[in-house]
């Protein structure tokens, strides 16, 4: 009879728990608990250190490479990125080889700069939208104006004020990539590797486990991983945003699914020795 | 011409970023958002709507990549200023398309060849380097200053080492797995099977984080100076379902519900 009953529960429409799933990660974006993010892993702590010690005023490349499919791991960690830059006064330079991303760089672009009063063209620039990124890579090792004549405005390049004394590689403090794709590999073997730059990475959650090998060789800096990893870095920086804000929703949906394996594992443990 | 730079005026004017807009935008993606996601309780012609919208919008939104950020800056623009050796590239690229030609199919060879060296070129060394070499070296490197080591270092180093052997163990095909290669390709399977957990783990994760960001747009849009757009699209949603229900109870349902 037991054993009946308890059977039942594996023959549940999926559809409840898609819905609970849903209350509780709507619930706390309503009224937010706090729960607090108080782990801070290795790989972010480097990645917040390397650029933490970088001299102001030096030239960081950011190459941000994701579009709306995973803005919400991926837009937390470069705001958190560009605002630290910011913060230690380096000078920004911004590429990418995603087309969708454009609009999210207008939007990071937008908001942050004026909380640092910094201005485009003087403190960073914004280069357009290249494809093919293999090529663009390798031509900015030896001149990056062979690729990047002219900012996303239409202005020469050359002429910027935050341009000034940068040519290549060899110019630049750091290279950050954030990517939803497999480009930061490409970051690492055509540029990090072959020009001696140092490389750090924000990934999704899905890819960080793979950039395992690449962090212990020092290959990377630091890396962040999904939105954890843009908690983590927005913790570092004490700004908190959508990372930081996300953390409540994620711990719950966490919470639940080890509930539901955790349940069911212990109904099947019953329904086998009852 | 004055009518006509007048209309232009006026037509352009239509697609500056106003406020009305904006509510506009928020109701779109919200009700997009609500569509795609209604398919987890039911198929309906809602998420049809949607699904074809995107391919549709996908579409047109590279068409326009291509044209605007690749074919005007790298061809047309260069041919216009005289620089008549992007023709070069322009052909080998137009090559490809004759693939859909059988007649001239052959010509796409070019394309491809060109494309084949010079990824090759590019990809070989570097990947020999970055993964190949780096990451021997990477595994070896710690067990040469152990000496220098905390007992905990030394024993991560040792740790990937052996993970490193019994994995590549697993993947040695031309012995025969038995006896003690077996035994060491099992340790492969469990560092592996340790792997794949981590990285299911995160792939949680991950979906939690992208479920998420579209929630918290959802609430975003679903204050007044938007209009309440996600109760007003969500409670049509939950409506159009129970009449759909009701105007079918007794029906043998035909549509597909989630997997």
């Amino acid at each position: 009879m037991l054993k009946e009953k308890l059977e039942k529960f594996f023959k549940i429409d999926r559809r409840w728990i898609f819905l609970l799933l849903a209350i509780v990660l709507f619930a706390p974006i309503m009224k937010p608990i706090g729960l607090p993010n108080k782990t801070i892993s290795r790989d972010a702590q480097n990645a917040y250190t390397f650029m933490d010690n970088i001299p102001a005023g030096s030239f960081v490349l950011f190459s941000l490479d994701y579009d709306p499919s995973t803005r919400p791991e991926l837009h937390p960690q470069a705001m958190a990125m560009v605002r630290h830059a910011f913060k230690r006064d380096l000078r920004v330079g911004v590429v990418t080889f995603i087309a969708g991303s454009t609009g999210l760089i207008s939007q990071i672009f937008a908001k942050v700069p004026g909380e640092y009063n910094k201005v485009n063209g003087t403190d960073y620039v914004i280069f357009p939208y290249q494809a093919n990124y293999a090529a663009v890579m390798t031509q900015m090792g030896s001149d990056l104006y062979g690729i990047y004549d002219k900012d996303q405005d239409g202005r020469d390049a050359r002429t910027l004020p935050v341009m000034k004394g940068v040519k290549n590689y060899k110019d630049m403090a750091l290279v950050v990539d954030i990517t939803g794709t497999s480009i930061l590999d490409q970051w690492v073997a055509f540029v990090g590797d072959k020009f001696n730059v140092p490389v750090v990475g924000g990934v999704t959650a899905i890819s960080q486990p793979g950039y395992g090998p690449y962090l212990q060789t020092k290959q990377l800096k630091g890396l962040l991983g999904g939105m954890k990893g843009a908690a983590e870095y927005e913790s570092l920086i004490k700004e908190p945003g959508k990372g930081t804000s996300g953390i409540d929703s994620l711990n719950l949906a966490h919470l639940l699914v080890l509930i539901l394996i955790m349940t069911s594992n212990i109904i099947l443990l019953i329904i086998r020795y009852l | 011409m004055e009518l006509f730079a007048n209309l232009w005026a006026w037509f352009s004017g239509l697609f500056v970023i106003t406020p009305a807009w904006m509510t506009l935008g928020a109701w779109v993606a919200v009700g997009l958002t609500i569509f795609i996601f209604s398919f987890l309780y039911k198929d309906n012609p809602f998420f049809k709507i949607a699904e074809h919208l995107y391919l549709g919008a996908g579409m047109g939104w590279w068409f326009q990549v291509y044209l605007y950020s690749i074919f005007i800056p790298k061809v047309w623009d260069p041919l216009m200023a005289h620089q008549w050796g992007v023709i070069i590239p322009a052909v080998l690229g137009i090559s490809l398309v004759t693939q859909f030609i059988p007649r001239i199919s052959w010509m796409s060879r070019y394309g491809f060849t060109f494309m084949m060296g010079y990824g090759a070129g590019l990809a070989v060394p570097a990947g020999l380097s970055t993964d190949f070499i780096a990451q021997i070296g990477g595994t070896i490197e710690p067990l040469s200053r152990m000496a220098s080591m905390t007992p905990f270092a030394i024993f991560n180093s040792l740790l990937v080492a052996f993970g490193v052997i019994c994995v590549l163990f697993y993947f040695f095909f031309s012995v025969e797995h038995k006896g003690a290669v077996k035994k060491v390709s099992s340790i492969g399977i469990y560092f592996l099977m340790i792997y794949f957990g981590a990285a299911f783990g995160n792939t949680v994760m991950a979906r939690f984080s992208l479920l998420y960001g579209r929630f918290d747009e959802l609430y975003t849009y679903s204050g007044s100076n938007y209009f309440y757009a996600t109760q007003v699209i969500l409670i049509s949603m939950v409506l159009y379902f129970v009449v759909h229900a009701l105007a079918n109870k007794g029906k043998k349902g035909t549509s597909e519900e989630a997997a």
